[in-house]
């Protein structure tokens, strides 16, 4: 695992772009620097060329949320210990625990229903080798979640399973992530194509972590 | 052809990869002691232990299942004198009898993993297995019972 | 659970050696024969051979009740053998068991009981006189235990079997000394259920369990429009799929319910399965395509305004003179139900020439072999000595296995193949096609004189009926009795009281459900019934104790109720308890719910307390078993979604949208049972009316809303619809 860098995004806020802030203040996307806000450590020499830019990163997040807080996303991410289902996002019927790695408890884990792969037929367990909530100890809650405060917490690598910049950059590339658009019969995709949101994903961070205000 | 390993027996079968394991048990190998009751894993009927794991056979491809280690209801004891068996020969738990090979399967993972579970930690275990003759509390009962009996085997 | 030929019974049964058959003749009188074979009119319970194999005879299909059991014993204690020295052996329909085989209406005990003592007494006085001739002793000096004769001043005994020459030919007693039941040993006391450990291994045998070598199996696509029925398919790429030996048109028929589907025959299920979805088919949907659960509410609503036929009418409720303020009405509704037996339906069939083979697990084993004008054969075109049965552990009954609907499909499906085929329901085949408990809605009407005291009733039934589904030639100008099932005979003294029932026509079929209607119509009876104490200002208890004046079976049960459930002890302030009674032909429960209501308007069920009346208890911890059971199976059908229809279609698919309560849902349940009354009672059923009606009362008593619909939302009062 990359160490992240003891560089700090939020130090390469040049004036220009307070500037901007400033003036955009009235105007409808607010952002706040998610680096700056946060803890937040990222490796940035891989990207040390890019140019961040508050008003678009945030929109993009703005996108990126839609689809985060979609049932295919929001759904394994909820407030709660127990994780949600269906197109309503309804708790989960069977009594389902997170558990402390996140993949159930006992005679109720993820993986005794959902298979590596969907099941075929309406209303059957959609599947992923990988299918599980966040561990006890991460539990990266989407549900409930405004786009500020959830911007700023996958910013966070305390917050967002100890992810880097690249890792975050890679991470919407996961098999897991990618599921949500293919999850079996009868379920909605998220709001967005997997290409606009692997955009909205990758502008959102290129352009500087900005988390909507 | 795909080898199963069930109840420390290997068995050839040659079937689509694709096909459930519970057909797979009941309708080729001929175990019929795990039941078919939604086929779409809501009501745990079908639960068989894959690799110690209480899977829903009704929707676990029997491709899944190759080189793993299946334990049915007719493997979870030589004697029926698991103390799960035990306990629920002792509350006559069983009414109509058709879900309690899955939900004796599903307690036996509960009880492998806590050997001293709470109310909660059986309603966490045992709510995705229905009951339609409604035995909850005589289930809820027995595992306690069999953990206890568990607990006194292990003390002496 | 083998059967057998009539000409092999004997020997098969019995083995080697001579044996000796009691049993009942038709005209209720116990007797005997040494040759089953030619004997007439004579029902078999008993079968002791030479090598002293004792073996007692189960009649009534096992579905859980625990009759399996239940009925040996009763048979057991009279004739002095300890349960661990019989082998039960439950029957298959044979013609020499009769037609009571058949498990429904919580009545194999509560009908079964005195006979069945008879029985075994009889058995136990022919064996002693066998002895008493062998030792030429006096009757008196012999006594019979544990399945031996003893000879009091010698110490001599013989087992019953080393007496079943000479027992051949001793005259069986007319009027048999029964035991006092004080002397009972098994009676009141036993327990453990030899089914049991069957149940926990595997091995316990139900119908979709059994097998028959060369056997393929079938799945049916029935028209998803309910109603409809075939217009023409196109099967060519159904055949093309893997296994697929042939694809057939076949026919359901269920009561007056006519409707042909398409049957996939396959190697496996399956791949049957795999295949159907293949299938091209044109349905006649014959209009029902705009049928609409809604629209048929408002159909039965409209209904209440009719007068109906009258059930009974004591008094005059139309000419007592009350005052306006002390009249309340209510309307109260119920959903359609599935019975869900977690067994789906299925059933083997291998048809050969003239004859047919049956393997299947069915409330009503002797309909399917009987001569009768509703069984079996009327449907399927074999006569009844060519209908062979195998009956299984039945894995759920709750009525739905009344009907035999899925054998006919499998027969009539086996009959265009040269091969057994075993024929299963998929769960959503079982949720989308019936048949369901039908909605029932009651309008209910009751005055109070000045003092408070009811002095008026009337409910009216608005529904469809299942006299009118299920036999064919009801005359609907007549009251269906079932359909106002113990609404006129509730024990309270109401001096005028008046019950009604408006028949609503219905294509959906419809089908007894646990408890029958009783499980709807006590939930607005006993709802009212607390209304009416309100309305008098009255507690629902005392306000029920005194309508009931003379001793009765349920002023009795009330009495313990109020003790056994603390009824007078003040509960915490978002607590409260309600309470509800039922009696029908089925027995008599009676229940006290208590609950938490929250602030957010969700309901928490705490515990349940229940009193049976039983008369007799056979086996204690079976019957609490049963009432536990029942009180589960009502608080699923009190606060679950029930089956609706939209565009002619059934809503819900299986579980996920049609769920039933699970182990984290249930109260704690205490049980009181009655016994040492004079009638006997069941056990089945009667645990179940009650529940909904206390429940609601409950929730009345903590939150101030009456809930006059079924289900109803525990997590929010509000919500309405479920």
């Amino acid at each position: 695992m990359n160490h992240p860098s003891e560089k700090k995004l939020h130090y390469f806020l040049h004036l220009k772009v307070i500037v901007l802030i400033a003036v955009i203040l009235t105007v409808v996307v607010l952002t706040t620097s998610a680096f700056k806000d946060s803890k937040t450590v990222m490796d940035i020499a891989v990207y040390k060329n890019a140019v961040t830019d508050s008003t678009e990163s945030a929109e993009a997040f703005l996108q990126v949320y839609k689809v985060l807080m979609s049932p295919r996303c929001m759904n394994c991410h909820p407030a709660g210990d127990e994780p949600l289902q269906g197109d309503e996002s309804k708790v989960h019927t069977m009594k389902v625990q997170r558990g402390k790695d996140g993949k159930g408890v006992y005679a109720a884990k993820c993986s005794n229903c959902h298979q590596p792969e969907n099941t075929p037929g309406l209303h059957t367990p959609p599947g992923n080798p990988k299918w599980s909530l966040p561990p006890a100890d991460m539990k990266m809650v989407f549900q409930g979640r405004t786009s500020h405060q959830l911007a700023l917490q996958i910013m966070d690598y305390n917050r967002n399973g100890h992810k880097n910049k690249k890792q975050l950059l890679a991470h919407a590339r996961d098999t897991l992530v990618k599921a949500a658009w293919n999850m079996g019969e009868g379920r909605k995709p998220p709001p967005l194509s997997y290409e606009a949101f692997l955009k909205a994903w990758d502008t959102w961070i290129q352009k500087g972590g900005y988390a909507p205000k | 052809m795909i080898t199963l390993t069930i109840n420390q027996k290997n068995y050839e079968v040659d079937v689509n990869p694709d096909m459930p394991l519970l057909w797979v048990l009941r309708d080729v190998i001929g175990l019929v002691g795990t039941k078919y009751g939604c086929g779409v894993a809501q009501c745990g009927a079908c639960v068989v232990h894959l690799n110690g794991e209480a899977v829903r056979s009704c929707v676990t491809k029997v491709k899944r299942a190759q080189g793993g280690k299946i334990t049915t209801i007719e493997g979870l004891s030589e004697k029926n004198d698991h103390p799960l068996q035990k306990a629920w020969i002792e509350l006559d738990v069983p009414q109509c009898g058709y879900c309690q090979s899955g939900q004796l399967m599903s307690a036996a993972v509960l009880l492998r993993e806590n050997p001293d579970p709470s109310d909660e930690d059986i309603d966490a275990a045992m709510a995705g297995n229905i009951c339609r003759c409604g035995t909850y509390l005589r289930i809820r009962k027995a595992i306690h019972l069999a953990a206890d009996m568990q607990r006194k085997v292990n003390r002496t | 659970m083998n059967q057998v030929s009539r000409r092999n019974f004997i020997k098969h049964t019995s083995g080697a050696g001579i044996a000796l058959w009691l049993g009942i003749s038709s005209r209720g009188i116990a007797a005997k024969t040494a040759d089953l074979a030619s004997a007439k009119n004579f029902t078999p319970f008993i079968l002791v051979d030479s090598d002293n194999n004792i073996t007692i005879f189960n009649i009534r299909p096992e579905m859980g009740q625990g009759t399996f059991q239940s009925v040996p014993a009763i048979i057991a204690e009279e004739f002095e053998v300890s349960l661990d020295q019989i082998r039960i052996k439950q029957t298959n329909g044979e013609k020499e068991f009769g037609p009571q085989q058949r498990a429904g209406g919580s009545a194999s005990i509560r009908t079964g009981y005195d006979d069945l003592r008879k029985i075994g007494a009889s058995a136990k006085a022919v064996f002693i006189a066998a002895a008493c001739k062998k030792w030429d002793a006096k009757e008196d000096d012999c006594f019979a235990s544990k399945g031996k004769i003893f000879h009091k001043p010698t110490n001599k005994s013989f087992t019953y079997g080393a007496l079943v020459e000479e027992a051949s030919a001793i005259e069986i007693p007319k009027q048999p000394k029964l035991k006092n039941p004080k002397d009972f040993t098994i009676i009141g006391k036993q327990k453990h259920r030899p089914d049991v450990p069957l149940k926990t291994n595997g091995t316990a045998e139900f119908g979709l369990d059994m097998k028959v070598s060369g056997m393929l199996y079938a799945t049916i696509e029935r028209c998803p429009i309910v109603g409809g029925t075939l217009k023409s398919f196109d099967s060519d790429e159904a055949l093309k799929m893997p296994g697929v030996q042939k694809v057939v048109e076949v026919e359901r028929i269920m009561g007056i319910y006519h409707s042909s589907g398409v049957a996939v025959i396959a190697d496996s299920y399956w791949n049957a399965t795999q295949a159907r979805k293949k299938l091209k088919i044109e349905w006649d949907t014959k209009g029902y395509e705009k049928f609409n659960s809604k629209d048929f509410e408002n159909y039965l609503r409209a209904l209440a305004k009719e007068d109906g036929l009258l059930d009974k009418n004591i008094g005059d409720v139309n000419t007592i003179n009350l005052s306006s303020q002390n009249i309340i009405e209510a309307f109260y509704e119920t959903p359609m139900v599935a019975h869900h037996a977690l067994e789906p339906m299925n059933c083997i069939a291998e048809v050969k020439d003239d004859k047919v083979e049956i393997w299947t697990s069915s409330q009503v084993n002797s309909t399917i072999t009987g001569s009768g004008a509703n069984d079996l054969h009327k449907f399927i075109g074999f006569s009844p000595e060519n209908i062979k049965l195998h009956a299984a552990f039945v894995g759920g009954g709750f009525g739905r296995r009344l009907n035999i609907d899925y054998v006919i499909e499998a027969v009539n499906i086996a009959k265009q193949i040269n091969k057994p085929v075993k024929l299963i329901w998929s769960r959503e085949d079982t949720t989308q096609y019936g048949p369901y408990r039908p909605m029932t809605f009651s309008q209910l009407k009751g005055g109070m004189d000045d003092s408070g005291k009811l002095v008026m009733f009337q409910h009216k039934v608005i529904s469809p009926s299942y006299s009118e589904a299920m036999r064919p030639g009801f005359d609907i100008k007549t009251v269906d009795g079932t359909m106002v099932e113990g609404i006129g005979e509730q024990a309270y003294e109401i001096p005028n009281l008046k019950t009604s029932y408006v028949r609503a026509e219905f294509h959906v079929p419809v089908a007894a459900w646990r408890s029958v209607t009783s499980s709807t119509l006590a939930f607005a009876h006993e709802c009212f019934m607390d209304e009416l104490a309100q309305k008098a200002g009255k507690d629902p208890l005392d306000f029920r104790l005194s309508l009931l004046t003379k001793d009765s079976d349920l002023k009795k049960v009330l009495l313990k109720l109020k003790e056994f459930s603390n009824w007078d002890e003040p509960l915490p302030k978002n607590k409260a308890r309600g309470l509800a009674q039922w009696e029908f032909f089925a027995g008599l429960c009676a229940q006290v719910v208590e609950v938490t209501y929250h602030a957010d308007r969700s309901i928490k069920i705490d515990k349940v307390y229940a009193v049976i009346d039983l008369g007799v208890a056979v086996n204690p911890d079976n019957v609490k078993n049963q009432i536990e059971g029942a009180i589960v199976m009502a608080l699923g059908a009190a606060t679950k979604p029930g089956i609706t229809l939209k565009n002619g279609m059934v809503q819900q698919h299986n579980f996920y949208d049609n769920p039933l309560p699970r182990i984290n849902e249930i109260p704690d349940i205490d049980i009181y049972i009655l016994t040492g009354g004079e009638r006997i009672k069941g056990v089945g059923e009667p645990g179940l009316p009650p529940f909904a009606p206390a429940l609601a009362n409950a929730i009345f008593s903590a939150s101030g809303k009456r809930l006059r619909r079924l289900p109803f939302d525990l997590n929010n009062l509000d919500s309405g619809e479920l």
